[in-house]
């Protein structure tokens, strides 16, 4: 059953070798599975012109105003410090200095949607590694030793799936008391590492049934062996797609949490806040929520397509609809 | 059926006791007690008679127990900062307004966003899929409340069609007033149903069946509407239950934005007042529609699916 947008992530088992496109007659070049895919995935337009965008929404974010000690080129080029308030230079229109123009306190926008988007990015990545983690081990625990452990972990499962998202998350950050970068990842990753697990349980038990899966324990694998050597590599193509199914519903959390006031907090930024910002001098200054909403909706569009572009270039089958 | 539906609603006990556990033992995680805050020192008569009123001064596992019975009798508790209201008037006089919101995006998302998922697979590949899916693709992309935003500003105050906000109060009530806030809140549930439909519309096509019935002769027009398009809305109702959870949650930020006094409104404010029985009320009741939501889905889908009854 699939109900939920990122449990579309679940992919037939690579059961077979990846098909060969030899010509015929020619020596037989190897082929990976993961070359395979790349050279499937650059056929496909929209999601290399995607993955194109995403890199470089990524790098602007990181290069622009500097990351950690790293200098960045824009704030060194001008002289700008994001959170520098300026009271002679309110609501300027955008200049080269100021590309984005400039907020009510005179910040300069161009750096500060960056850092901005450093966060909620930030928080997008680690929250989506989290519950990566979390569902690989949930999921390969359940799934693997199966039985009466599996069914009870998957009632249990299924139970959280009566806990909303996005008040879960909130009811996670009052619980740790303060709102930081990395409390954000915990409420977000708390609220919704449940589909993940799922993935990861559905796959580990189509893999389990394989031919190869068999042939190891017969030869006398250890369990820990064929776990990790032939069931966990062969779930990866579908946790790279999940990176991209999950990374969107993060990004869109935390841009919702902070647009509330519940998440990160002025003068700090993120997507979510500086839109927040925005709205409340939309009437006059309608860039300041136009630029990071747009961010935000690029960012996951680009997620999307990029999950589109996995999905088939990992599994050819997938791609006659 | 009749077994399958016994065990279906059986089940929803220990969930329904289980996430009231977790949403309770959360909220005893939390630092502070609300009434240690004053700088007035509290009497400890005061304090003792306080303790007693929020049951505190029973042990953890009676309170729990006592919070699940006030759940199943429809008394969440007396609010911690309004002394005059309980926590079942608040979301007695709230839920139905957010209900009424909810209920009605999902109304536009059904009416909007299944027929352009059955357009674009009749005409797969061609301009009017390109379309409609780019709209799906926006639709999934932007936040709810920069739609809304817009809304406010072109509709309302720009164009002047429709007020800027407020909200019918009644829940039956409708008027010219709702359209904004649900057309914003259904944005992303159409798309979903939109993309959804299309996927499995397109996936069902090239079942035997429907190759059978092309066989046989059947009109294509019958076929779609007899074969492809039922079999096409079993994932819909799947999608449902999830999804208006979601909607629910949608309303948060989206009355926060129309200023419409509903649940969510209150209860982000509620967070922030730290009051604390009011959000675990709120949650509580949130995870119950949801629950209660995929009940009915999982009994729908009983009768829509034959082969469903058997397993579990």
């Amino acid at each position: 059953m699939v109900v939920n947008p990122r449990e579309a992530a679940t992919l037939e088992p690579q059961t077979s070798a990846p098909p060969l496109l030899e010509t015929a007659g020619a020596p037989i070049r190897q082929t990976s599975l993961w070359r395979d895919a790349y050279r499937r995935y650059l056929r496909n337009k929209g999601a290399v012109a995607a993955a194109v965008l995403f890199g470089i929404i990524v790098l602007y974010c990181f290069l622009i105003p500097g990351f950690w000690f790293i200098p960045g080129i824009w704030t060194t080029l001008f002289d700008i410090d994001p959170n520098q308030v300026n009271f002679l230079e309110t609501y300027l229109p955008p200049s080269l200095e100021h590309p984005f123009g400039t907020d009510q306190f005179g910040r300069d926008l161009f750096t500060r949607v960056a850092k901005g988007g450093q966060v909620s990015i930030g928080i997008g990545f680690a929250a989506t590694i989290a519950i990566l983690v979390i569902g690989v081990t949930y999921g390969s625990i359940s799934g693997f030793i199966g039985g009466k452990l599996d069914n009870a972990m998957m009632r249990f499962l299924d139970a959280l799936y009566g806990l909303p998202y996005l008040p879960f998350a909130i009811l996670a950050l009052a619980v740790i008391g303060t709102v930081s970068f990395w409390t954000m990842v915990v409420a977000l990753t708390i609220a919704s590492w449940f589909t993940a697990a799922r993935i990861v349980r559905g796959q580990v038990i189509t893999l389990k049934e394989n031919d190869y899966v068999r042939a190891a324990h017969a030869v006398g694998a250890r369990w820990h062996r064929v776990l990790t050597r032939h069931i966990l590599p062969n779930t990866l193509g579908v946790l790279v797609i999940a990176v991209f199914l999950e990374l969107p519903a993060v990004v869109l959390g935390e841009a919702f949490l902070s647009f509330i006031g519940l998440g990160i907090n002025p003068p700090d930024a993120s997507w979510g806040s500086l839109a927040s910002e925005g709205r409340q001098s939309y009437q006059t200054h309608p860039l300041e929520l136009w630029i990071p909403c747009i961010f935000i909706a690029t960012l996951v569009l680009c997620a999307n397509f990029i999950a589109d572009g996995l999905r088939d270039a990992l599994d050819p089958r997938t791609r006659e609809t | 059926m009749a077994a399958f539906i016994i065990r279906r609603v059986v089940w929803t006990i220990p969930v329904i006791l289980l996430v009231i556990f977790m949403i309770f033992m959360m909220m005893r995680q939390i630092e502070g007690n609300p009434f240690r805050r004053t700088e007035r020192a509290v009497p400890p008569q005061v304090e003792a008679n306080l303790e007693r009123k929020f049951n505190l001064d029973e042990p953890v596992y009676m309170q729990y127990l006592l919070y699940v019975k006030g759940v199943f009798t429809f008394d969440l508790g007396p609010s911690l900062t309004q002394t005059d209201r309980s926590v079942t008037d608040i979301v007695k006089e709230h839920f139905p307004r957010s209900l009424k919101l909810g209920l009605l995006a999902f109304m536009w998302a059904i009416l909007f966003g299944i027929p352009a998922g059955v357009i674009a697979a009749l005409r797969p590949n061609t301009l009017y899929d390109y379309i409609l899916m780019l709209f799906s693709n926006i639709g999934f992309a932007l936040p709810a409340f920069f739609v809304a935003t817009l809304f406010i500003y072109y509709f309302a105050v720009k164009a002047s069609l429709v007020p800027t906000n407020g909200w019918p109060l009644g829940f039956w009530e409708v008027d010219s007033r709702v359209l904004l806030p649900s057309l914003a809140l259904a944005l992303y549930p159409m798309a979903y149903f939109a993309r959804l439909v299309r996927g499995t519309m397109l996936e069902t096509m090239q079942q035997d069946y429907v190759r059978t019935a092309r066989a046989k002769g059947l009109r294509w027009k019958s076929i779609v509407t007899r074969h492809v398009f039922r079999n096409s809305l079993i994932p819909v109702v799947t999608a449902t239950a999830p999804l208006f959870g979601l909607v629910i949650t949608g309303t948060f930020v989206i009355e926060v934005i129309f200023s419409i006094p509903g649940i969510g409104r209150y209860f982000i404010n509620s967070v922030s007042a730290r009051d604390y029985s009011v959000v675990m009320g709120i949650t509580v009741l949130t995870s119950l529609v949801v629950i209660f939501l995929n009940l009915v889905v999982d009994i729908a889908y009983g009768f829509l699916d034959p082969r469903t009854r058997t397993s579990r």
